[in-house]
């Protein structure tokens, strides 16, 4: 996919897998939404295409496909409950079937009473819960979403995660754009790390953290964390970091290690790097971990 | 489902666009502007007719004074009226007040000015005494021809029947009927570039505006959803010039005499198929390349602000050939009237006006509505493909070489 001459993604290639929540991931720029643009269509890709149970995604068959861009919007000066009717209407039901479930859904959403309000007079969470009802009205079988939770509260978050998952466990596929991690560990089945257009890790959540060292230890610690040959700091912070064990490094041999250096140790836990950390390690420029 | 999306979309965006209040108001300022208008004319003429017959019936009196010899003593008598002595002495009594009126008929009263010397009773009252002046005439003149044919030939209450000949054979009198039917078409045709342009710049803008461009993409074909939205336009047009036209059909059919209009015998209205079918193809084209114009316009542009910049020029440049017009009356073959013929923006307005004319030949006219419609389906696909892939480009000009010379 180029872009006035510059390449943007190089051989992307994935494949999601039927009733799958799928984690598409990457720092700002790094070519998320251009691929998900590519993928529907949007943006004419040098190369490739998108198929949706081995067959080629038609906007024509839209019913199969619910769409979350990054960019919200909606008809602004038209009411709510037009607006999702339209929608519906144009994804295959009839008036009356989309006019209830649209009714239902702000039931579940707590906006029923402003049904018949102007959507530009919704503040922005309430038009993002609008458009998410618009997104997975026709129980569509592939949902890619941009983004879903971005300007939410959390009790709000927490509402459209649980719808979100509803829609998965009731069969629908998930392509999901986050910068939420803890969101990608709650639900995803696996991801894909997009950076400077190819695909830098791609595989279940715990493969992705295998290939990002095997065992990570946090350490709440007083004292200074002396240099040794069994660990790397990939994060300090006051009196915490994060130590990326070597493999066949004993983790009971490295906390004797540090307690016998005289720093006094509050907790230390061990397991996999979290992908917050990993998100961090393959953004954060700092592709080499600090040496100790 | 491309259908039925269709359906959808054309419901939508002709219910939503008829709901605007500022949809009304641009399209009743017209009609309410030639309601007043009526409404003055009528109510104007009916005063001034009630003031002209209150006037006649004024009671006053008044001395004359006939260089002409026309006035006839009886009827000036019967209006109140008795000769005048000396003309001197009659003004010099109206300055008195002693009496009304005094007016002096000249030699020539076809040539020469009545005078008229009266007391004066304020600006409105003082009509009365023109008006019984003139009466004194009208009615001695009309007393002096014996037959009442020729007095009601006088008053001008009669009608003319024209049979005109082209080529030899009789035209059907359509020269009277058909240029007024085929201007109508022209007028149509100009109101609703005027009023609905702003309306076709936006049409496809205002996805982008609202960014659910991507959203409506993924969801249907974009030729679907063009054609929805030129469908939804010509409808929006048609409402629009019904709501203009009725104002005008209420006026000609309840307020003619009063608006002096012209008689039109609609019985003997006889249609001629051809020049009818060549205006409202030429109309349909017309409208039809105005309208995908605007909207590939707007499908290129962020705001519809920028929009507009477009929008103006292309809803000038039809009104081209009004400039030229009495080029196009006088000389349709000259090389002005030729470039307006063709050229795709005049092309339209200019056939129309030749068509009703009928300086329009057939062959120019299949040329003219040949390029209208092939031009209007090439811009119609220009379009598509301008809001396909232009539409998500929200702040910022797609750039046309781009957009159109990608693979599909």
């Amino acid at each position: 996919m180029d872009f006035d001459g510059h390449t943007v993604l190089r051989d992307l290639s994935f494949d999601v897998e039927r009733g799958e929540t799928f984690g598409f991931l990457g720092a700002n720029g790094s070519g998320k939404t251009t691929t998900i643009r590519a993928l529907l269509g949007l943006y004419r890709p040098t190369a490739g295409e998108l198929y949706v149970d081995g067959r080629r995604f038609e906007p024509e068959r839209g019913g199969n496909l619910g769409y979350l861009p990054e960019e919200r919007g909606l008809y602004k000066k038209e009411s709510v409950i037009n607006v999702m009717t339209y929608f519906g209407r144009l994804k295959g039901l009839d008036k009356h079937a989309a006019s209830s479930w649209s009714m239902e859904y702000l039931e579940r959403v707590d906006l029923a009473d402003k049904a018949k309000m102007r959507v530009d007079k919704l503040s922005g969470g309430e038009q993002q819960k609008v458009q998410l009802g618009v997104t997975i009205m026709g129980e569509p079988e592939l949902l890619i979403l941009d983004e879903p939770t971005k300007g939410f509260d959390p009790v709000n978050r927490r509402l459209l995660l649980s719808i979100i998952e509803e829609r998965r466990q009731a069969g629908a596929t998930v392509l999901m754009v986050t910068h939420q991690m803890d969101e990608v560990e709650r639900l995803c089945n696996r991801v894909l790390l997009l950076k400077n257009g190819v695909a830098e890790a791609y595989g279940t959540v715990s493969e992705v953290q295998a290939q990002y060292g095997g065992t990570t230890a946090k350490v709440a610690f007083t004292g200074d964390i002396p240099d040794s040959s069994w660990y790397r700091v990939m994060r300090r912070e006051n009196n915490y970091a994060e130590l990326d064990l070597d493999e066949g490094v004993d983790e009971a041999e490295v906390l004797r290690g540090l307690v016998q250096a005289g720093v006094s140790v509050r907790s230390f836990v061990t397991g996999r790097p979290s992908m917050d950390d990993i998100f961090v390690r393959v953004y954060g420029g700092h592709d080499e971990p600090e040496a100790v | 489902m491309a259908r039925h999306n269709m359906g959808t979309i054309v419901s939508f965006e002709v219910k939503r666009t008829l709901s605007r209040a500022g949809f009304w108001i641009a399209t009743l300022v017209v009609p309410v502007i030639m309601g007043a208008v009526i409404a003055l004319i009528v109510v104007s003429n009916t005063s001034a007719a009630d003031g002209a017959n209150s006037q006649e019936r004024a009671q006053f009196t008044f001395t004359y004074s006939d260089a002409s010899g026309y006035v006839i003593p009886a009827v000036a008598e019967a209006l109140g009226g008795i000769p005048a002595l000396d003309d001197e002495q009659s003004i010099a009594d109206v300055k008195a007040g002693t009496l009304d009126a005094h007016f002096a008929y000249p030699a020539n009263p076809a040539q020469e000015p009545t005078k008229v010397y009266a007391v004066d009773e304020g600006i409105f009252a003082n009509g009365k005494y023109a008006a019984i002046a003139s009466e004194v005439l009208i009615a001695s003149a009309q007393a002096a021809i014996d037959d009442q044919s020729l007095a009601t030939l006088v008053r001008g209450d009669f009608r003319v029947s024209s049979t005109t000949y082209k080529e030899g054979r009789e035209s059907a009198g359509l020269a009277e009927v058909i240029p007024p039917l085929l201007l109508l078409l022209l007028l149509l045709f100009y109101a609703s570039i005027l009023l609905m342009g702003n309306l076709m710049a936006t049409s496809l803008l205002e996805e982008k505006e609202n960014r659910v461009s991507e959203m409506i993409l993924t969801t249907m074909d974009p030729t679907t959803m063009v054609s929805g939205k030129v469908v939804s336009l010509f409808i929006v047009g048609a409402i629009q010039m019904a709501a203009i036209a009725l104002p005008v059909v209420v006026g000609y059919l309840f307020f003619r005499e009063e608006l002096r209009l012209p008689y039109v015998d609609l019985a003997s209205l006889s249609f001629e198929p051809w020049p009818m079918l060549v205006g409202t193809l030429l109309l349909v084209g017309g409208f039809s390349l105005v309208t995908t114009t605007l909207a590939a316009a707007g499908a290129i542009m962020p705001t519809a602000r920028d929009a507009g910049a477009i929008a103006a020029p292309v809803s000038i440049v039809p009104f081209a050939p009004l400039w030229a017009g009495a080029l196009v009356l006088s000389n349709p073959q000259s090389f002005v009237v030729q470039i307006l013929t063709y050229f795709p923006y005049t092309a339209a307005p200019t056939a129309m006006l030749r068509n009703a004319l009928g300086t329009l030949s057939a062959v120019e006219a299949t040329i003219v509505i040949v390029e209208l419609f092939v031009l209007s389906f090439v811009i119609f696909r220009i379009a598509v493909r301008l809001f396909q892939y232009g539409s998500i480009e929200y702040s910022q000009k797609v750039v046309l070489k781009a957009a159109l010379a990608k693979r599909e």
